[in-house]
């Protein structure tokens, strides 16, 4: 009888091991997603931008088709990635082009001073910020998952709950991996 | 870097637990002062002492967000009106995982900025005009960004806590104050109150009449703690200590302050209206921004040091 009670003591704690476990590596696995999906959100936020941006920079940099071709095709690039990895490559070609276009605006005073330049600057330089800090909050996500499904205990139970390593995002910039300073002025 | 502001988060946070305990045990002592003084009967005015305590602040707490707009005359903005503000807000709230909170202005030319609500459903943060006049874009986002870190740190609920202990520990003094006075108090019948040796009386009337400076001082500290403890988290947000030390380095250059001065809001500001009129650190509710600016550079410079 004395068997019986600590044997069912024994499965129950370890039951209860188990499942709080599993809530626990789906919470972190679906934290991961979530981040994921609030980097694309940023992104096509960042991608709508472009059309407008270019637009205006045309009006006033004739000259400049170059750059202004590089923001186009890392943009249209972009619209294809779907993995992480395929997404940070184009998210980071993106980001590069942007700034050439950027840098290469500085030229022109009449650009510089328009009121619609200056707005989607706001808007750009608030948007390349947010996707900055949606990848921080990602790669943070996805530290915490890693460090907790190659750790002990989580490793026995990641395979039950069909948890793994997820992949950190890095894109190709060693600039905009720092801190998240942006300043387009 | 990356290390530090973790480090003086779990230090703060630690720190915060040491506060609470010690006021709790600061309750325990009152109420062991009280049964020594007043006989083990009066025990019964503790649970008068709690209801009424938490009657006081769980309404403040509660309703904190609308309570406190009204009392500083903030107005909650939308998007339209200060679109660089909310984009500013929204770039911390998406590295903080938070939800959006409100955003509300208050019409003052000193520059400061507050946060509050009970939960970060119900979060409010509000910024003067004067801090959006003097503050760049960078500096603004320290500043969101230690406001979201007392939202994400709970530290509405905190300071509720820390109010209401305080609050109870003032009731005991209070009443068993009025008990003596209206006749109350010992009687020769009283057989239970550990004898009647005068040094335990004198040393519980003691430990009752300095048991409410004590926790004032110790709820002080509580605040100030909390402080600290949202700049190391506003730099786990931004990552970027540069900003909010630029930014408080701009709040000490200024000499003005908001114009509400009343002191039941004072704490929720990110530089305190009273402090700098106080001169005196033992009640302050904020840390000297000279102090908060030194540890904000040795994050930056890697040379934060616990």
């Amino acid at each position: 009888m004395t068997y019986v009670i600590i044997s069912a003591v024994v499965i129950l704690l370890l039951a209860v091991v188990a499942i709080t476990q599993y809530n626990g590596l789906i919470r972190l696995n679906n934290g991961v997603s979530e981040a994921f999906a609030q980097i694309e959100v940023q992104l096509r936020r960042r991608s709508d931008l472009i059309p407008n941006l270019v637009e205006t920079v045309k009006g006033y940099a004739t000259h400049e088709r170059e750059a202004l071709e590089a923001v186009v095709q890392a943009r249209a690039a972009a619209t294809s990635a779907q993995s992480v990895h395929d997404v940070a490559a184009a998210d980071g070609a993106l980001t590069n082009a942007l700034r050439g276009l950027l840098a290469v605006a500085e030229a022109y005073p009449d650009l510089k001073a328009s009121a619609n330049f200056s707005q989607l600057q706001e808007e750009l330089a608030g948007t390349e910020n947010k996707v900055s800090f949606a990848r921080q909050y990602y790669n943070d996500n996805v530290r915490t998952l890693n460090t907790t499904v190659q750790g002990i205990p989580g490793k026995f139970f990641a395979g039950w709950a069909k948890v793994t390593s997820r992949e950190f995002y890095e894109i190709d910039d060693p600039a905009a991996r720092n801190a998240p300073k942006v300043d387009f002025s | 870097m990356a290390v530090s502001f973790r480090a003086m988060q779990a230090a703060n946070k630690r720190k915060t637990i040491v506060l609470l305990a010690a006021m709790t045990s600061l309750v325990g002592v009152v109420i062991w002062a009280v049964a020594l003084y007043a006989g083990y009967t009066s025990v019964g005015i503790v649970p008068f002492a709690v209801g009424i305590a938490l009657i006081g602040t769980w309404g403040s707490y509660y309703a904190s967000d609308k309570l406190v707009l009204a009392m500083t005359g903030a107005r909650v903005i939308d998007q339209d009106t200060a679109p660089q503000l909310f984009n500013i807000v929204h770039e911390v709230v998406i590295a903080s995982g938070m939800p959006m909170p409100k955003i509300a202005i208050v019409e003052d030319d000193a520059p400061n900025a507050f946060a509050t609500g009970r939960d970060p459903e119900h979060g409010v943060i509000a910024f003067t005009t004067g801090i959006l006049r003097v503050m760049d874009r960078e500096q603004l986002q320290g500043i969101a960004a230690h406001e979201m870190a007392h939202i994400a740190n709970r530290d509405t609920l905190v300071s509720a806590v820390a109010a209401t202990t305080a609050g109870v520990i003032a009731l005991l003094s209070d009443m068993l104050f009025r008990i003596t006075l209206f006749g109350g108090g010992r009687h020769s019948d009283d057989r239970d109150n550990g004898g009647s040796n005068p040094i335990v009386l004198i040393a519980s009337l003691v430990v009752i009449v300095l048991a409410p400076l004590a926790a004032s001082l110790l709820r002080a500290s509580i605040s100030r703690n909390r402080e600290s403890l949202a700049d190391a988290t506003a730099v786990e947000f931004t990552r970027n200590p540069s900003g909010l030390r630029r930014a408080l380095e701009e709040l000490s250059h200024d000499n003005t302050v908001v114009a509400q001065r009343s002191t039941s809001v004072a704490h929720v500001w990110i530089e305190s209206p009273l402090d700098s009129s106080m001169k005196n650190r033992l009640f302050a509710t904020h840390p000297p921004l000279e102090e908060r600016i030194a540890t904000l550079k040795a994050i930056e410079n890697g040379t934060y040091d616990n």
